[in-house]
């Protein structure tokens, strides 16, 4: 077939008000869903997936994309407004987008996060449309040896995010590495730190930390001072996102939106490392670099570009290959199943007219992306004129329910309220959260990879050099690591 | 707030102490590993006792820069009474301890609306009114969302079921 | 033991005492816990029997998804539960077969359970990546003797570490552990992708999680493990291979309450069941991922599980596959 064929084919299946309207409802499921924080986009595909069963398949998996997208920018929202991440993948919006809220440029900072998300979602549908093969072939040469010359690189992301002193950063990360070793080890099952507890055995919750770490210490720093806000021009949540804005930030945009075609590519990365490379490579070379981190919009725009430059390339391997690259997309994948759809090669040939559809479909979703962004954003606005005495309890209770409802457990309720008082004395301590975070998330994977890579080769070494695209990213790694050290001993960067 | 130098130098103290703590009697006790692995670098125990030992640099280096660097900024002197600041801390942590106590037995709902007065109050709100009226709507319309529009098994307690 | 028989009494009376006082068992939504994470072999499946289930059971379910340590977490949920028969659990073949088989430290055993039904069987195939110059199991069991062969697993204690182990042993390599790498990842899928790309040559594994890829022409299917042959899996089966010893590996989803769960209770689940698996659009759904529909009724189930159990307990003991600590 054509491609003006297939085009044709795969208007004829979206080419009605039904799968537009999936579409729809979708973003808008989605927009709330991740705005809520710890139902997140996950749990909102995983709950619209049955609905997805009775439906024609198109419109099923429209939705579920719908949905997927929709979270991933709503994440930004109560990330900007209330300092909690809807989504882990919002948590590098967290800082500079609150900054900006305390500031009382709520509606700026919402604004760049749409417009910033919806070009990044185009970006990464028009990348998945036209290199999908070709990226999916790399993507499949990503074994254990890759990822962890990959992750390693990615862990300099902590210099970035380290703010005054990297010293200080270096020991938030360390804290962030050793609390991931909590859990049941990868290789031999044995026990790390559970202390019997089989709540403890898988880990701790990723989003209970996350939540603890974020959203906690701001309740608890109320107890410590109630009134300190007052007098803070925090009610004006009316400006808005200028044309200026958004052009002067459109570069470091462009780069998230590359930086998350290239993870969201490669299966098992996520959406969340791509949001933080993204900010720290705007951090390092924006003329703003020293705002950054107090409420500098273009950190706004590069966290949110690098987490929705995700969503269209997790499709990647997912329709050239069958391979789910994160949780939602192995979910995703089920409702292919249901329908009897095998994603992989075969199905660019069986199902042609489906995956145009889809390709339609999601160009399509980035224009409504933007329709129902800036109707949640005027809908969530208020919430920067509440007092705040009265938000901070409500945060707690939104807070329990919502990493309660994360994996119906009310230990992760009991980790996320430690957590809390852990940020809090980091706070005070001045050490930056968000190198923890960083930490926590990359730490298993650059563990697990290397010890895989350890088995593959029986323990030879050498395997992690074992070809271009490991001495790349070795070579990334020393030449980052070389210009922080040159800086720090310029006192360009403080290193205490 | 101490100032810079300060800091540095008790947050090394500190490193230096985790870090021991974590070599000589955590890491030992708590992880576990297979008595027949053939190689060290597989082994369950190496990695915390890299990351004990990365400690324990960085902890040398944060007190290393406090005694060469010069004090940065001093660190802001906090005005009034200190005594009300940390009873109000404590009061904060005796609630969110009673929060995940109460939890199980009393169930999401009237927990939740116990911790949102007890916080408010704490807080010392303008608005008591409001404060009282949201702590009991806020809990019930998110039950209502959890339970009836997202399907979660919000905990129900012993005493009062929701619908 | 008799301390436990004890405790599993009194709770069996106190469960007896509750339910006659409530005179109608469900009288309130009934808390189903799933110890997988969504989108997994056991939540679809779950998720698609609950709709039937629903309807014959007149009250809603609420499905939970408990994850964590490879179904531990969600397990000891259901373990530590009332056994009023409104938290039920959705036992598989890795939390409830495997694992009480290879870890001595799992916080429950089979015992601390009550089987109301097995529904689903999963048939178990291996498969290697395509082009990589093995076509038969005999050509992986070659390979093996050579040396640096690996399997993929998604993690200690799974059904796919067991069947890695498993297949090979009956195929006659003598001792896999030490002839085979095992390269665990975290969750089915990464163990699937672990093969495509070249960091694993086999894996073993329910079907339906290889399917696409088989149809795709990405993996090769060596074989599958049951008596009949798998649609769309061009393969010899184990018997066909004269192992019928095989058989005993397949994957299961099947239904369980806490150990004290009272018998007119585990006799309704026994009957919703049987009127549930009569639904169309579930059996549908169900065979169009690959799952045979079976069901066994609670003494049925309570006997297969122990089979398997005991099955694998030897093997594990056979070779020294048991995680201590």
């Amino acid at each position: 077939m054509s491609l003006i064929e297939s085009l044709a084919a795969g208007f004829a299946l979206v080419g009605n008000i039904e799968a537009f309207l999936m579409l729809f409802c979708g973003l808008i499921v989605g927009v709330i869903g991740g705005a809520i924080p710890g139902l997140s986009a996950t749990m909102a595909v995983a709950l619209a997936l049955p609905f997805t069963f009775s439906m024609a398949p198109i419109n099923g998996i429209l939705l579920l994309l719908g949905v997927y997208k929709g979270g991933i920018f709503g994440g930004s929202i109560p990330a900007i407004l209330i300092k909690t991440p809807g989504t882990p993948a919002s948590s590098a919006t967290i800082l500079d987008g609150h900054p900006m809220a305390e500031r009382g440029e709520a509606g700026r900072a919402l604004g760049m996060a749409l417009y910033a998300s919806c070009t990044a979602d185009a970006v990464s549908n028009l990348a998945l449309i036209l290199f999908a093969g070709w990226l999916a072939s790399f993507a499949m040469n990503f074994g254990p040896p890759e990822f962890f010359a990959l992750i390693l690189f990615s862990l300099t992301i902590i210099a970035g995010v380290s703010g005054e002193s990297l010293l200080r950063g270096a020991l938030s990360a360390l804290a962030g590495l050793l609390l991931a070793t909590i859990g049941l080890d990868l290789v031999y099952g044995t026990n790390r730190f559970t202390f019997g507890n089989p709540n403890m055995m898988g880990g701790l919750n990723f989003i209970a930390v996350l939540i603890g770490l974020f959203a906690i210490p701001e309740i608890i720093a109320m107890a410590w001072n109630p009134v300190a806000h007052l007098g803070k021009t925090r009610s004006l949540g009316k400006t808005r996102c200028t044309l200026a804005d958004y052009l002067g930030s459109i570069k470091s945009i462009l780069r998230g939106s590359l930086i998350g075609v290239f993870l969201g590519s490669i299966p098992g990365i996520g959406a969340a490392p791509s949001a933080f490379l993204s900010y720290s490579e705007a951090r390092r070379t924006s003329k703003n670099k020293a705002n950054f981190g107090k409420g500098e919009i273009e950190g706004v725009a590069a966290s949110e570009a690098g987490n929705n430059g995700v969503a269209g390339a997790t499709l990647i391997p997912l329709l050239a290959l069958g391979v789910p690259g994160d949780v939602i997309t192995a979910i995703i994948i089920g409702a292919f199943m249901v329908h009897g759809l095998q994603p992989g090669p075969m199905m660019f040939i069986l199902n042609v007219d489906i995956i145009y559809g889809l390709f339609i479909g999601l160009i399509i979703s980035s224009v409504l992306l933007l329709i129902v962004g800036s109707v949640a954003i005027r809908g969530f606005r208020f919430v920067a004129d509440v007092p705040k005495r009265l938000l901070m309890p409500a945060v707690l209770v939104l807070c329990i329910y919502g990493v309660f409802a994360v994996n119906n457990n009310i230990f992760d309720v009991g980790v996320m309220l430690v957590m809390g008082w852990v940020g809090y004395l980091m706070m005070r301590a001045r050490i930056p959260a968000a190198p923890f975070l960083i930490a926590f998330i990359l730490g298993p994977l650059l563990e697990d990879n290397f010890r895989q890579a350890m088995l593959m080769s029986g323990s030879d070494p050498v395997i992690l050099f074992r070809g271009p695209i490991t001495w790349f990213f070795w070579a990334l790694t020393g030449l980052t690591v070389f210009a922080i050290t040159r800086s720090t001993l310029r006192k360009r960067v403080p290193l205490s | 707030m101490p100032d810079s130098t300060a800091l540095n130098l008790r947050l090394g103290i500190a490193s230096l102490l985790a870090s021991g703590f974590l070599f000589f009697y955590a890491i030992p006790r708590f992880v576990s590993a297979p008595s027949n692995i053939n190689n060290i670098v597989l082994s369950p125990l190496f990695w915390p006792y890299i990351l004990s030992v990365l400690t324990a640099l960085v902890g040398l280096g944060l007190i290393a820069v406090s005694i060469t660097g010069e004090p940065e900024e001093d660190g802001f002197a906090e005005p009034g009474p200190m005594l009300p600041k940390w009873g109000r801390l404590a009061a904060l942590a005796l609630i969110m301890a009673a929060t995940f106590l109460l939890l199980p037995a009393l169930g999401m709902v009237w927990t939740s609306m116990l911790a949102f007065l007890a916080t408010a109050f704490l807080f010392r709100t303008r608005h008591p009114v409001a404060a009282v009226i949201c702590a009991v709507l806020i809990p019930l319309v998110l039950y209502g969302f959890f339970a009836h529009v997202a399907g979660v098994a919000v905990p129900q307690g012993n005493f009062v079921r929701l619908p | 033991m008799t301390y436990q028989r004890m405790g599993a009494t009194i709770a069996l009376c106190a469960g007896l005492a509750a339910t006659g006082a409530l005179a109608e068992y469900p009288e309130r939504p009934i808390n189903m816990i799933i110890p997988y994470g969504a989108g997994g072999a056991t939540d679809i499946s779950a998720r698609t029997i609950a709709e039937p289930l629903g309807k014959a059971v007149g009250k809603p379910l609420v499905m939970a998804n408990v994850t964590g340590a490879g179904g531990a977490t969600g397990s000891v949920a259901a373990q530590n539960a009332k056994p009023d028969g409104y938290t039920m659990l959705f036992a598989r073949v890795g939390s409830h077969s495997v694992n009480p088989a290879m870890k001595a430290t799992l916080p429950y055993t089979l015992d601390d359970f009550r089987f109301v039904t097995v529904y689903e069987i999963n048939p178990v195939a291996c498969a290697v990546r395509a082009g990589s110059g093995i076509e038969t199991m005999d050509d992986l069991i070659a390979r093996v003797k050579e040396g640096g062969v690996s399997y993929a697993s998604s993690g200690v204690g799974s059904l796919l570490h067991l069947a890695g182990a498993m297949v090979l042993k009956e195929f006659g390599v003598e001792n896999p552990l030490e002839q085979a790498t095992h390269i665990p990842q975290k969750g089915g899928g990464a163990a699937a992708t672990a093969v495509l790309n070249g960091t694993a040559t086999f894996l073993c594994t329910n079907s339906s999680a290889v399917a696409s890829f088989v149809a795709n022409d990405q993996l090769t299917p060596l074989m599958v493990t049951t008596e009949e042959p798998v649609v769309g899996f061009d393969a010899p089966t184990a018997n066909e291979l004269g192992k019928p010893r095989l058989n005993q590996l397949v994957g299961w989803t099947g239904i369980a309450g806490p150990a004290g769960l009272p018998d007119d209770v585990a006799a309704k689940w026994g009957d919703w069941m049987a009127q549930a698996v009569q639904d169309q659009e579930f059996l549908d759904t169900m065979q169009a991922r690959g799952s045979v529909i079976e069901l066994m009724d609670p003494e049925a189930a309570n006997d297969f599980i122990e089979g398997q159990y005991k099955v694998f307990k030897a093997l594990v003991d056979e070779l020294g596959m048991r995680v201590e600590g």
